[in-house]
């Protein structure tokens, strides 16, 4: 770590862990209302602990970004950030309207729009606050010694990140045209732009553990982006064949949503061949497993399952239930989560010139959470599948259906409990690192 | 081997034309969907219904157009499904429509606002979804009834299965929440079965059914299709 600036990212990496354990809470009471225990009815009904569930991985992914940025921006930019202050500020107003939403949503307090549940009136604040973000990013970079083609990547998914928030302000009332600019949000980001931010932070975990050259790892991050894009924009017709928009989606989403695991593969490839290829020994294993882990179950999760249900002729039956479950599940484990615990595995030892990352304790962390989300996704699975045969294709009235599967969310809910065992195991080897030391450079080690 | 400068150009390319191409599709998206999806029948009461949808996250349970939770049932095509007075009894006192069943939260609706909501479902039931929600292919209720042909899906009361069928099941089609409805011609005279409509708890002090909002004509329309329901 070559910037005190760089320490800034301790406070989102902790911030992050808190609303981890927070979301998986609400995963568990959404499981057990799903076996029939639903004791929680009356204080934390079913729409409430989605909408929480939902939007704490938003805001702790949207944190973990940020993390990352702070921390990567001034190394790449080869100066310190513009203000640390501003950055602390920034990092608090969004704790604030992060948690002022999730209370709110106990209340009745929020726009039942999927994912972008968030109330109106934080929405702006929201955007006011990521504004500053990107300003602190951009003039640290504009400023700097250096433009490298990681920092500018990053640097602009999180510029259209922040832009592609706005098309889902767009006042309308039309149910269908709702629907439609809340995916040029949802399917735009997750499938567009936060895979820029995804292959910048990539590539920087790349460069520093692989130690393969720069020049040939920005060519691939460039590549690669390239098919997302490419595949990924008019991949958002997957969203648009049964809400009333126009037919020919139908055959855009199909053919361009079908290219979309290419992106996925040539991540997952990338990654492998940089690190076969480094010649380099880098002692932080585990955050060389996150990485790769997270190009491998990426492509498995959000490419080969997400493809799983995205022809129409499939997604007729699939559309709007459990199977879509299964796939965001791993997809977002696989493509997001996963590189936020990288880059924090990453640059933790270097902080807190404290390494409890490695070892017994990392490793079963790291295989624990990842065999417990392989489950849950298997649990999914199944009840997905049976659902749609049973109601869709068999025409059984929708209760019952979920009386038969109920023993699948069992098995769900077992295999979240490994999930959450891995994930404790990380958060504890988290706090027992201690926070960031004030001298530079303390563990040379991992650098 | 290609360079880092022809890697730039593919990306800056890629991304444009498909950019290009996704507004365009967009803008005459916009065109079109007013007729696909009759705007012109979006009226003030729709517009306060969608409100109330948002206002109240009801696709945080349920889906509609097939996006939400799979906590609850997809609600396309709910209108012609339960009818007008089965989605206000609902929306009234949830539990007691699904007793013991998987909870919904109890809103506590005006008038207005149910009129509202009854006529969003019912805006959004016409409207041309591209062939969704599919109709069940393999249904293999095709079983020939022996008590002629009162029990044939074709000549059962809409109100039958509007309503009676959103807990009951007839020859394996319908909910698993009350006793299967086989046979109840040969158990119940017309006139019992018209009392216990009318009002169950009158007839059955612990019964978990509700009293539905039942017209005098529903009654008799129902009481006489279920008596002819014999074994």
């Amino acid at each position: 770590m070559k910037y005190q600036s760089q320490k800034v990212a301790y406070v989102f990496f902790a911030t992050c862990m808190l609303l981890l354990g927070l979301q998986i809470v609400y995963g568990f009471i959404m499981g057990f209302a799903h076996m029939g225990f639903d004791a929680l009815h009356n204080i934390i009904p079913f729409n409430a602990a989605r909408a929480t569930h939902n939007n704490l991985l938003v805001a702790w992914l949207l944190m973990g970004f940020m993390g990352a940025a702070y921390y990567i921006v001034p190394e790449e930019a080869d100066r310190e950030l513009v203000s640390i202050k501003w950055a602390y500020v920034q990092w608090a107003s969004f704790v604030v309207v992060a948690v002022t939403a999730v209370i709110g949503f106990h209340f009745n307090w929020w726009e039942g729009r999927k994912f972008l549940e968030i109330p109106r009136p934080l929405d702006y604040l929201v955007v006011v606050n990521v504004l500053l973000f990107i300003y602190l990013i951009g003039t640290t970079i504009w400023k700097g010694k250096r433009y490298t083609t990681t920092s500018i990547v990053l640097f602009f998914g999180l510029l259209m990140a922040a832009l592609l928030y706005l098309p889902g302000m767009i006042p309308t009332e039309n149910q269908t045209m709702d629907s439609y600019w809340r995916w040029w949000v949802v399917h735009l980001w997750v499938e567009g732009v936060w895979e820029l931010i995804m292959g910048g932070i990539l590539s920087y975990l790349l460069i520093k553990l692989t130690g393969v050259d720069r020049e040939i790892i920005e060519k691939w991050l460039y590549i690669i982006v390239g098919f997302t894009f490419l595949s990924g924009i008019l991949g958002t017709g997957h969203h648009y064949y049964y809400i009333g928009t126009p037919r020919y989606w139908l055959m855009i989403g199909g053919i361009f949503s079908a290219l979309e695991p290419l992106a996925f593969l040539g991540m997952a490839i990338y990654a492998i061949g940089m690190a076969r290829k480094g010649g380099r020994n880098h002692p932080n294993k585990n955050a060389l497993s996150w990485t790769i882990g997270c190009a491998v179950i990426s492509f498995v999760g959000a490419g080969f399952l997400g493809f799983a249900h995205t022809l129409p002729q499939v997604n007729m039956y699939t559309h709007g239930t459990l199977v879509t479950a299964m796939h965001g599940h791993m997809a977002f484990w696989g493509a997001y989560a996963m590189l936020i615990l990288a880059i924090i595995s990453y640059s933790l030892p270097i902080m807190t010139g404290r390494n409890t990352m490695n070892g017994v304790a990392s490793g079963f962390a790291f295989w624990t959470s990842n065999i417990g989300m392989i489950a849950m996704t298997l649990a999914f699975a199944v009840s997905g599948i049976a659902q749609v045969y049973l109601e869709r294709k068999m025409g059984m009235d929708f209760l019952t259906v979920q009386k038969e599967i109920q023993v699948h969310f069992f098995g769900l809910v077992l295999a979240a409990a490994l999930f959450t065992l891995g994930i404790g195991v990380y958060i504890y080897a988290f706090i027992k690192s201690g926070i960031p030391t004030k001298e530079l450079g303390t563990n040379p080690d991992y650098h | 081997m290609l360079s880092k400068s022809a890697a730039r150009t593919f990306f800056l390319v890629g991304t444009f034309v498909c950019f290009f191409a996704f507004i365009l599709l967009t803008l005459d998206t916009v065109r079109r969907v007013p007729k696909q999806t009759n705007a012109d029948q979006i009226t003030d009461s729709v517009k306060l219904g969608k409100k109330l949808w948002e206002d109240n996250n009801c696709m945080g349970c349920h889906t509609l157009y097939g996006e939400g939770a799979y906590y609850a049932p997809e609600l396309t095509k709910v209108y012609s499904r339960r009818g007008d007075a089965f989605i206000r009894a609902m929306l009234t006192d949830p539990e007691s429509m699904y007793p013991g069943e998987r909870k919904m939260v109890q809103y506590h609706f005006t008038d207005e606002e149910l009129d509202a909501l009854v006529n969003f479902f019912k805006y959004t039931d016409g409207v041309d979804l591209n062939g969704f929600p599919p109709e069940p292919d393999l249904n293999t209720n095709t079983v020939v009834d022996e008590s002629g042909e009162v029990a044939a899906i074709g000549t059962r009361p809409k109100v039958f299965n509007q309503m009676c069928l959103a807990c009951h099941a007839l020859q394996g089609q319908g909910g698993a929440i009350g006793p299967s409805l086989d046979g109840v011609g040969s158990r119940m005279e017309r006139k019992d079965i018209y009392n216990w409509l009318k009002d169950p708890i009158s007839v059955k002090k612990d019964s978990m059914m509700p009293k539905l909002p039942l017209s005098d004509e529903d009654l008799t329309e129902l009481s006489t299709f279920l008596s002819l329901v014999k074994e």
